[in-house]
């Protein structure tokens, strides 16, 4: 009896040795002309560069400048020399919302607040001797939690706007193609959302005619929606986003009202707000807890195209921004010394992504998950 | 195989009660799930304005297709089989459970059999245990990388049930057994190899059996955030907030269903063959 | 019960024994005397709590005396060993083990090839009639096939003496008859020195040689009484009455005696 113990063990023992062994060596094999990626989370992404977990990484600001300000990593590319003018961020409604009383009027006002501020912040980026640029660093440091150096890094890089022109609209229907190329949505579900093409579908997606109306939008004395405030959705930290910051602001306007209430809004944040990422503030919008929200452009595309979540583009919030960053000293300085090394992702559809495959493409390298 | 299915057969014809009370409830439950759906997709037998969330509850033959599809193509996302995947998170379990299986187990007799272990033990453990093993995930993935942090975080799910079953286990071998094996000769080594292991063993396999469960549990979120190679959690994740393909995301979930139900299922059919082998119940 | 000298087997002088619990020290054993020769069958009487199963573990080396002189064949007893094998009343059978292993238990202990320790197991099984169970678990035995068990496993290690408590104590009333009948068989067949616990009269004096009435707690020997009725003894004829009718007129004034010191706690 007591050798059939003996023997069970040694049989655990050599399975578990087994499997151990196995799977450490199958995950040491290399190929040709493929660079590895693994999907991690931006806030984790410096912490895996300077550890040695990844070899690369991209995303966007401010966790590009948190390593290149602390030294522990350079950049490789910019994301605007992949794609110059890339859209990034964008301003999204609620279509209920807008269908609903007063929806219009409250959807135009906010716009014209975004885009307010939008404009705000960029005067104040181009005089960094100015009264508001410290005030807009400040705020900055207070919404991602940085220090100064690593926020004046980060919006050195990153290009507020709120139009959307012909080269805004023809990014996203490439960005779209290359979704569908992928499979990560199909011609099956444009049509089932009612689009006949993919430019069909970025026309009507993106929806211009509030930034049209903005002529005609006054400042409001009184606040329309009292009791029922516009629930505002935006991603954690994303410096891309700090438009809404800034519109609720009251420094900015002159130290009374808000931007947001200068227009009559009642503006809060959306239950769940901030959101860890546009996929969650997507559903949000699904369950109608969110109204107007600021998130990536790709979730805003999926999430509408695959699960068919009722939303319009009104606004862009920010284009370029992002980075490839490489470990300082480590000898890799083009792309082609990508290959076989391991990059992180915040995800196969984001821009980041996108832009990375783009890049690589154009130098015969393909990007693989890491296995 | 005969003999396979002579057997197989013998157990329905003398279970058939409980196997169709079983299958009702699945019915049930898929009925229940199917007029959801039409209830939110407002189709027959509802009518009315689709509700904003039609598409996160898809009906089940949407996911049944979902499930079909995951297997015989790539996922739209990472471009895996499902069977990579399963391979993957499967890899992560076992090197999980190994690791947990030993160490809780010699750590979980010292501590139930010498009361100095347990003295030195006890803080430690009743400070670690309560922890949900996903607090760890951001020190794992920084400090043991991609490949042991998902693993990790499996580990000190597995391992907590395994320990505590082995300890109760432990404390609890009849007092009796011990005086009947001194009297036989039996010195402390002896004791341990011959009478307290064996006693234990049922307890063990039902910490093993608690702790494959929160293993499968663990898996899914530790892989959301930073895994090699996918894995079924990482499937489940991609397909909802990467790509928003809900019918896909739930195929995820019932894979990890079926992957948890075989895997604590062979962990059952391990403990009635030694319960066997030892002549117990 | 054979040979031109009459040895020791076990010698107990002035036994002491004292438990705390919760600070209070309860005296178990006091001046406990105790001589057992070789070969005899010796059984414990006493009231419920006199100390007799104390006596018997602290012979064992299961508990630690707390004073006097205890040995077994002129050694020091200091801790429990194979030359001194026990039977127990709740059987004590390792239940993962079959009979044939449980029996082999301690011959695993001493390193003996698996071809002595078969051997010796066989014997064993033959001699307490548990043959064709041999891989039987002890969860397929009734109360007196385990108890069988539990003696072939104690006699395997041959020890230098018996120790038995209340072995038959969980058996119903027929199947106790049966195995005192079949105790004594072995008994004679093997020659061991067997002290054997219980609070039954009648199996005292259907088995012992001599029976140690002990007192109520702190125990000691209040009257040691032979038992000359020849074997095989018959429980209706009138010397055991005799006999048992003397024993019972001890016991009950113990008894008398412990419930008054009961009563007089409270």
């Amino acid at each position: 009896m007591d050798k059939k113990i003996i023997v069970a063990i040694a049989i655990v023992a050599v399975v578990v040795v087994g499997v151990l062994s196995a799977a450490l060596l199958l995950s040491r094999d290399s190929k040709e002309g493929i660079v590895k990626y693994v999907t991690v989370a931006p806030a984790d992404m410096k912490g895996a560069l300077s550890t040695g977990s990844v070899d690369a990484y991209i995303a966007w600001e401010p966790f590009v400048s948190d390593s290149v300000v602390s030294g522990v990593g350079t950049v490789l590319i910019w994301s605007d020399e992949i794609m110059p003018n890339h859209p990034c961020c964008v301003v999204v409604v609620r279509n209920d919302f807008t269908s609903g009383p007063d929806g219009q009027d409250l959807t135009k006002r906010f716009v014209k607040a975004h885009v307010e501020a939008t404009q705000w912040m960029l005067d104040a980026l181009a005089d960094d001797t100015s009264a508001n640029y410290t005030l807009l660093v400040n705020m900055a440091i207070q919404f991602t939690s940085r220090d100064a150096t690593v926020v004046e890094s980060a919006f050195g890089h990153i290009e507020f706007g709120y139009a959307m022109n012909a080269s805004f609209k023809s990014a996203l229907e490439q960005f779209t193609e290359m979704y569908i190329d992928t499979n990560m949505t199909t011609d099956e579900k444009l049509s089932e959302r009612g689009y006949s093409s993919v430019s069909d579908f970025v026309g009507e997606y993106v929806n211009t005619s509030y930034l049209d109306a903005l002529a005609s939008v006054t400042p409001s004395d009184t606040i329309l929606n009292p009791t029922s405030p516009i629930k505002l959705g935006y991603l954690r930290g994303d410096l891309h986003q700090m438009a809404q910051v800034v519109a609720q602001n009251k420094t900015v306007n002159g130290g009374v009202k808000s931007l947001f209430e200068k227009y009559g809004l009642n503006v809060k944040n959306a239950t769940g707000a901030p959101f860890a990422n546009g996929g969650a503030e997507m559903g949000a919008f699904a369950a109608g807890a969110v109204d107007i929200g600021y998130l990536g452009a790709p979730p805003a595309i999926l999430q509408h195209l695959n699960a068919g979540v009722g939303t319009t583009i009104v606004s862009q919030a920010n284009s370029e921004g992002s980075g490839l960053v490489v470990r300082a000293g480590e000898g890799i300085v083009s792309l082609k010394d990508l290959e076989n090394k391991t990059v992180a992702t915040p995800g196969e559809s984001s821009i980041q992504f996108l832009l990375l495959k783009i890049a690589l493409e154009e130098e015969g390298l393909k990007l693989e998950i890491k296995t | 195989m005969s003999q396979f299915t002579q057997a197989l057969w013998k157990f329905v014809r003398l279970n058939w009660p409980r196997i169709a009370l079983g299958c009702s409830s699945v019915v049930l439950f898929v009925t229940a799930w199917w007029l959801y759906s039409a209830w939110l997709h407002a189709e027959w037998p509802f009518s009315g304005r689709t509700s904003g969330a039609a598409e996160y509850v898809p009906y089940p033959r949407q996911v049944l297709e979902a499930l079909i599809d995951s297997f015989a193509g790539r996922d739209p996302v990472s471009h895996l089989y499902m069977t990579s995947h399963i391979y993957a998170s499967l890899k992560r379990i076992s090197v999980g459970f190994a690791l947990a299986f030993v160490l809780a187990v010699p750590a979980g007799l010292l501590m139930g059999r010498s009361r100095n272990a347990g003295a030195f033990g006890k803080p430690i453990v009743e400070l670690f245990r309560p922890i949900p093993p996903l607090a760890w995930v951001p020190i794992f993935l920084i400090a043991l990388k991609f490949f042991w942090g998902p693993i990790a975080i499996v580990f000190l799910g597995i391992f907590f049930p395994i320990l505590l079953n082995t300890i109760f286990g432990a404390k609890s071998v009849d007092p009796v057994l011990v005086d009947a094996a001194r009297t036989l000769g039996a010195r402390r080594r002896d004791l341990f190899l011959k009478v307290v292991l064996p006693f234990t063993t049922p307890y063990i396999m039902t910490g093993i059996k608690l702790g494959l469960g929160v293993g499968w549990m663990c898996i899914v979120a530790a892989e959301m955030l930073g895994a090699v190679g996918g894995g079924v959690g990482y499937y489940i994740y991609s397909m909802a907030y990467t790509v928003g393909l809900y019918d896909r995301m739930y195929a995820g979930m019932i894979v990890i269903g079926i992957l948890s139900v075989l895997t604590t299922g062979i962990a059952g059919l391990v403990e009635q063959r030694l319960y066997k082998w030892m002549g117990m119940k | 019960m054979d040979g031109n000298e009459v040895t020791t087997c076990i010698n107990i002088q002035g036994l002491s024994k004292v438990f705390t619990r919760d600070r209070l020290a309860i005296r178990a054993l006091e001046g406990f005397d105790l001589e057992v020769l070789d070969g005899e069958f010796v059984c414990l009487l006493g009231p419920s709590g006199c100390g007799k199963t104390t006596v018997l573990r602290i012979i064992a080396g299961l508990e630690l005396k707390s004073g006097g002189v205890v040995q077994v064949h002129g050694r020091e007893i200091c801790d429990a060993g194979s030359d001194r094998g026990m039977v127990f009343q709740e059987f004590a059978l390792f239940p993962w083990r079959t009979v044939k292993s449980n029996i082999e238990f301690g011959l695993e202990i001493k390193s003996l090839a698996p071809e002595r320790r078969g051997e010796i197991s066989k014997r064993l099984i033959e001699l307490v009639g548990l043959q064709g169970f041999e891989s039987a678990h002890p969860n397929e035995l009734s109360g007196g096939m385990k108890q069988r068990v539990g003696i072939a496993r104690a006699l395997a290690n041959d020890p230098e003496v018996l120790l038995m408590d209340e072995p038959f104590g969980s058996l119903d009333a027929q199947t106790r008859n049966m195995m005192q009948k079949e105790l004594l068989r072995i008994w004679s067949a093997t020659g061991k020195t067997i002290l054997f616990v219980t609070h039954s009269v009648d199996e005292a004096v259907f088995l012992a040689d001599r029976i140690v009435v002990m007192t109520a707690r702190p125990g000691r020997v209040r009257e040691v009484i032979g038992v000359d009725v020849p074997r095989p003894r018959e429980r209706t004829s009138r010397e055991f009455i005799a006999v048992r009718g003397k024993v019972l007129s001890e016991l009950d004034e113990e008894f008398e005696k412990a419930r008054a010191k009961e009563l007089a706690r409270k």
